[in-house]
């Protein structure tokens, strides 16, 4: 289960008052003492869906955001590693190209693997405009160089057992000497997630990456980014692999449609009107985007000054599919078609989106969990070989719960 | 003007070179917006050679990606000067341009003879920050390049392509704003107060009384700084002083340079 973590209480009159939910939304929104709480239930949700039968937990990273503020995924994952067992922990990612040196990135993941007995999965994103670019004002000339840099310097620090000198355009290094190493032999599966940049797909064949989509668009905008994936992956000769291609979506379970669209309808159109309110400026500053990308028009939407758009009603976001709602037996039979239609090996759920609360994303979470994933899980068995999925120890130490008698034993 | 393509550093880099005129040679350096020629280029190649480079990465100009910040700029321009032979010549800068001509004047004061920085980027106070127009919507752009955003002038630099036949346009845009953020993002000061001493150059500002991009303080703070310059201040006239009024502005710039 993937979880954003966003801000569950923004005014009712966020989007009319409010230019943005991100880069320069005002901080006087920000309540410290509700966000203990927010904090501690998106915890609290994360751990229930990997007792619930979920196969792995995800935490993503962004800045200067109401609709998802996590800054550190490292930090919720380094809580869900001491109090979870057997789900694997999918950071997705760190922005690798912010962190100087990016070998940063290498010893938190390093630790993360260990701590956690070898259940990580490193996400490596470029980052997504607002939060490189406008919140941590990285320049987006050189951005993408900076991003290849760092993950060749972080890929080496975990695959040379020796020390030795880097010297980038963008870091120089005399000494690159991980300590400590992850504890996956050579390295935790890699995950990339793409928000359609072209170059992308030919770049994760060939590293042999996970190629994950992760929009609030839905499968049906999904399925254009994912063909486009594979078709590259086809003509690079690729195996196709279902396992090499991750997707999220919005997911909401309920015992009948109508009680779906009472219980889920006002937080999914919370999501899409309040949340997804981002000032265009921020979306793409120039350079971003390689010309190519811009060329191949994949962001015409995105990139205009236009008219924001409409606002949505819980009917329209799951007719476009933007969420996928019903009874167990309807979302299992839509999510089966995304997963063969898409290709895809590794389906995120996002079970809590937008004001959802505590209670109602808890039972959604054990919905999903128990009536429709293990109805999904045989789709590609047998077929295929999962080479994007940790291979955690087996004899895994888990927290001792009582210490004072161990210790006095 | 005439264009000739002219290859630096054994052709790492490959010049769109716009020409025109005769005499003293001069060169002139474009701002963000890219280069248009206008009545202010012709005027001054009315008594002087006008050599137009576009910076690398902008049109036909390649080598954008051996440059990775302004020092790798600087000594691009100084390859390209001793391509072209120039030596002692009044050099002439718009904004970015400008940004670019006082960073080489304060590594080769002697080089010029003269030189005149319109709506100079290069300096930052937050107390009248220099706008962000990367994130700027076309008509905020607008307002703020323009004293008269429904001129002919204002029209003929910014207007938003209409039809996606326009696709050519829009994606010189995107790359010309790609190039400007290597030197501009997410502040355009690069350190130029360290060495803008060095800039003993005889220097002309020109600012327009209504720059909404880099306020007029800024004008009178490149003033402070530089040895030996003067600012003034052209009346009705936005981020683009030499487009929009460029009579005044050519007025002011010939006196200059035959002083």
């Amino acid at each position: 289960m993937f979880h954003l973590m966003p801000y569950r209480e923004l005014p009712e009159d966020f989007a009319e008052r409010y230019r943005s939910v991100w880069v320069d939304i005002p901080s006087e929104l920000f309540d410290a003492q509700r966000a203990h709480v927010f904090y501690n239930d998106t915890l609290d949700e994360l751990e229930f869906a990997a007792e619930m039968g979920f196969d792995g937990v995800c935490v993503n990273e962004h800045h200067s955001n109401a609709y998802g503020f996590m800054p550190s995924p490292n930090i919720m994952a380094a809580a869900l590693a001491r109090r979870t067992k057997d789900v694997a922990l999918i950071v997705l990612g760190n922005s690798i190209a912010l962190y100087n040196p990016p070998i940063r990135v290498a010893e938190e993941f390093a630790m993360l693997d260990c701590i956690s007995g070898g259940r990580l999965i490193a996400g490596f994103p470029v980052g997504s405009s607002s939060d490189t670019n406008f919140a941590y004002g990285m320049n987006p000339a050189t951005l993408r160089d900076r991003y290849y840099e760092a993950e060749e310097l972080i890929t080496k620090a975990w695959a040379n057992k020796d020390v030795f000198s880097f010297d980038g355009k963008y870091t120089q290094l005399r000494y690159v000497n991980i300590w400590p190493r992850p504890l996956q032999d050579p390295r935790p599966p890699i995950w990339v997630p793409g928000g359609g940049s072209i170059e992308t797909w030919g770049w994760c064949v060939e590293k042999d990456y996970l190629y994950a989509y992760l929009s609030y668009a839905g499968f049906k905008r999904g399925k254009v980014v994912m063909d486009g994936f594979w078709n590259t992956a086809e003509k690079m000769g690729s195996a196709k692999n279902p396992y090499q291609a991750g997707f999220l979506q919005l997911v909401a379970v309920a015992d009948s449609e109508q009680e779906a669209a009472d219980k889920f309808g006002p937080h999914g159109e919370y999501f899409y009107n309040k949340m997804l309110h981002v000032y265009p400026g921020f979306a793409d500053a120039p350079g971003y985007r390689t010309l190519k990308t811009v060329e191949a028009g994949l962001l015409q939407q995105t990139t205009q000054f236009g008219e924001r758009p409409p606002a949505m009603t819980w009917k329209d976001l799951l007719e476009q599919g933007n969420i996928v709602a019903g009874t167990p037996k309807q979302v299992t039979e839509r999510l089966e078609a995304v997963i063969k239609d898409l290709h895809i090996g590794h389906l995120m759920v996002l079970n809590q989106f937008g004001s959802i609360p505590h209670d109602l994303a808890m039972a959604n979470i054990r919905k999903t969990a128990t009536e429709v994933l293990p109805n999904l899980r045989h789709i590609w068995e047998g077929q295929y070989e999962d080479r994007w999925w940790p291979k955690g120890l087996a004899n895994a130490q888990a927290p001792r719960r009582n210490l004072a008698g161990a210790a006095s034993r | 003007m005439e264009r000739d393509m002219l290859s630096v550093r054994g052709g790492a880099f490959n010049i769109d070179v716009w020409e025109a005129g005769s005499g003293e040679p001069l060169l002139y350096l474009h701002g963000w917006p890219g280069l248009q020629p206008d009545a202010f280029l012709d005027g001054l190649a009315a008594d002087h050679h006008v050599i137009a480079p576009l910076h690398p990465g902008y049109g036909r100009s390649t080598g954008d990606e051996h440059l990775q910040d302004l020092q790798d700029l600087v000594f691009y321009y100084l390859d390209f000067l001793d391509a072209k032979g120039l030596r002692n010549i009044p050099l002439v800068g718009h904004s970015l341009g400008a940004m670019f001509a006082a960073e080489l004047a304060a590594v080769q004061p002697e080089r010029f003879s003269k030189l005149v920085l319109i709506a100079p980027f290069g300096l930052f106070n937050s107390d009248y920050p220099v706008v962000d127009f990367f994130v700027s919507s076309p008509d905020e752009l607008k307002a703020a390049m323009w004293a008269d955003p429904s001129s002919e002038a204002a029209r003929a630099v910014t207007q938003v392509p209409q039809t996606e036949g326009d696709v050519a346009v829009l994606l010189e845009r995107v790359k010309s704003l790609r190039v400007a953020a290597k030197y501009l993002w997410p502040i355009p000061n690069r350190g130029l107060t360290k060495r803008i001493h060095r800039v003993t150059t005889p220097t002309l500002l020109l600012w327009g009384d209504a720059d909404g991009i880099i306020p007029q303080a800024y004008g009178r703070d490149f003033v402070k700084l530089l040895p030996n310059a003067r600012l003034e201040v052209i009346a009705n006239a936005g981020h683009l002083p030499q487009s929009e009024q460029p009579e005044e502005a050519l007025r002011l710039v010939s006196t200059f340079l035959e002083s």
